[in-house]
């Protein structure tokens, strides 16, 4: 597997430099032509790419990405640009770009176009190579400088507070667009505008419907990963209320969706302990064991005692308990017998290419082993392949989750769902 | 796998002993094995040998096993087709999270019976891609 992220930290990559490796490639263009663009290209997200899917996973998108980049200024003005990687943070990129004798210097409107048909193309890209759900994910921020070459200062110099300069800019646009996303929120918030994905999660030995991930998604294009919706929340204070809407719109569907032996799994974040209105009587739930309250394994709980007196209360009144992503850090099996769940979903990063790697397999092993000691059942999540599924169901996995049984459905039309 | 298409290995400990042992009896099975006794000599192996696997013990003098897994997994053109097992006991769930980010495939825990190490050499070997 190519560890193409290492190549960018380590300045080792065979397609794409570092910045201080193309500053002498540049250097007559520059002298000669008395001016340069460099743009910078903010690629939001990736890290929490990483955090859920892996580094190698990163890897790859990386790769994606510099190929998308590089095939796309080949066939745009900015055609002979020297592209690279920023210098301090390995998944943005900077490209270089000194015009033609006689040409003029793209203009902003024709950057705002050229990162519009960018972002498309990645996207495109992404979502075909590693699926709708991570390209769904990020976002392209561009920002750019333009500098005059000024013979009494050195070119590094005049380079570097460029890519500053043009990194700053990219991180306004951010903004301006992060502004965007939280008035579409709010408005997500006033009229209710969201769906469920009940994701199946099934038998690992006979493929029968156990229950289901209930996964809220955004009506508006902007807020279709709830990734993406939680981190606006998250940054605008508006979690409690985003959490309410998705947990009550994801058990108002039970009847419909859930057979009644089917158990339906909701995301919550411990953050949600701490809301007044989320408590064990206060969810409209008729049969309170057939809800599985997902917590992951991430974030931290600052007060461990009164945060397990809440999960008592639920407890009692039947409701059961998950630990999401588990093991994705190194905290090992500890963590997760503090919290005695009843179901234990194992951190994606585990199962992408389980099959490929022993390591992995040994701590699915492990996880088994410690889930049948505690009389909990252990959850494979991200399952994509028929190798992967075979592996787990092989290590004694419980249940599996994942696009190799049931693929994603596609949103249901809505008019004006994609303002 | 036929005995002319088993991969080349390179064994990699700073015991002479321990080497020597895993060399001759893997030898003795038919794989090609280049042996190094430390971290810069499994580096210089690495890229003239070309193997397909490498046993990697972790307790080296200068650079150890995780940093010589981490270079090889790393390297722009020979890291891609390349299985690295570690031969270190990954106790904990710490060790194996660490192992893993190194981008090692498997580990035989020291000290190891001879046909645990064939076991594990062979189940890498089964997934080496054609190519290489």
């Amino acid at each position: 597997m190519p560890n193409y992220r290492r190549f960018f930290l380590r300045g080792e990559s065979p397609k794409v430099p570092t910045v201080p490796e193309s500053i002498d490639s540049i250097r007559q263009q520059v002298q000669d032509r008395k001016e340069l663009l460099v743009l910078y290209f903010n690629f939001d997200r990736y890290t929490k790419i990483e955090e859920i899917y892996g580094w190698e996973q990163l890897d790859q998108i990386l790769e994606t990405t510099a190929d998308a980049m590089r095939e796309f200024f080949e066939g745009s003005v900015l055609r002979g640009s020297q592209m690279m990687v920023s210098f301090n943070n390995d998944d943005d990129f900077v490209l270089f770009y000194v015009p033609q004798a006689g040409e003029p210097v793209p203009t902003d409107d024709d950057i705002t176009m050229l990162t519009a048909q960018l972002h498309a193309i990645i996207a495109a890209k992404v979502e075909e190579m590693h699926g709708e759900d991570i390209a769904a994910l990020f976002d392209t921020f561009v920002g750019r400088a333009h500098i005059h070459y000024d013979p009494k200062i050195r070119l590094e110099r005049q380079l570097y507070r460029a890519i500053r300069e043009a990194a700053s800019s990219s991180n306004s646009v951010e903004q301006r667009e992060f502004g965007r996303k939280a008035a579409d929120l709010r408005e997500t918030l006033r009229i209710g505008a969201l769906y469920i994905d009940y994701h199946p999660i099934v038998v690992a030995d006979t493929k029968d419907i156990f229950g289901y991930e209930a996964l809220a998604r955004g009506k508006m294009k902007s807020m279709r990963r709830p990734e993406v919706m939680f981190e606006v929340a998250a940054q605008t204070d508006m979690i409690w209320e985003l959490s309410r809407l998705c947990r009550n719109t994801a058990i108002g569907g039970m009847d419909e969706r859930l057979k009644e032996n089917q158990l339906l799994f909701i995301n919550v974040d411990p953050h949600d302990f701490t809301d007044p209105m989320f408590t064990e009587m206060d969810l409209d739930v008729p049969d309170p064991s057939r809800v599985v309250l997902e917590i992951t394994e991430r974030t931290a709980i600052r007060d461990y005692p009164k945060f397990r007196g809440r999960l008592k209360d639920f407890r009692d009144r039947g409701y059961r308990f998950a630990v999401d992503d588990a093991g994705s850090g190194y905290a090992g099996l500890g963590s997760i017998a503090n919290l005695e769940p009843d179901f234990i979903k194992l951190d994606i990063s585990l199962i992408n290419c389980i099959n490929d790697n022993f390591i992995k397999q040994s701590m699915v092993e492990m996880v088994v082993r410690f889930a049948n000691d505690q009389k909990a059942m252990v959850i494979a999540e991200g399952v994509e392949t028929k190798e992967e599924y075979d592996t787990v169901k092989q290590l004694g996995v419980h249940l599996v989750q994942g696009f190799y049984l049931h693929p994603p459905a596609p949103p249901p039309a809505t008019p004006g769902a994609t303002a | 796998m036929s005995e002319s298409s088993l991969p080349v290995i390179l064994v990699v400990d700073d015991n002479e002993d321990n080497a020597h042992i895993i060399r001759d009896y893997l030898e003795a099975k038919g794989y090609p094995i280049s042996v190094a006794y430390n971290g810069d000599e499994a580096m210089t192996l690495f890229e003239s040998m070309k193997p397909s696997l490498v046993l990697l013990d972790v307790m080296m003098p200068g650079r150890d096993g995780w940093q010589v897994c981490r270079e090889m997994k790393g390297h722009p053109t020979l890291g891609r087709n390349i299985r690295v097992i570690m031969v270190t006991a990954l106790q904990d769930w710490m060790d194996k999270r660490q192992a893993l980010e190194t981008g090692a495939d498997d580990f035989i825990e020291k000290p190891f019976e001879l046909a645990r190490l064939v076991q594990s050499v062979e189940r890498n070997a089964a997934l080496l891609t054609p190519a290489s």
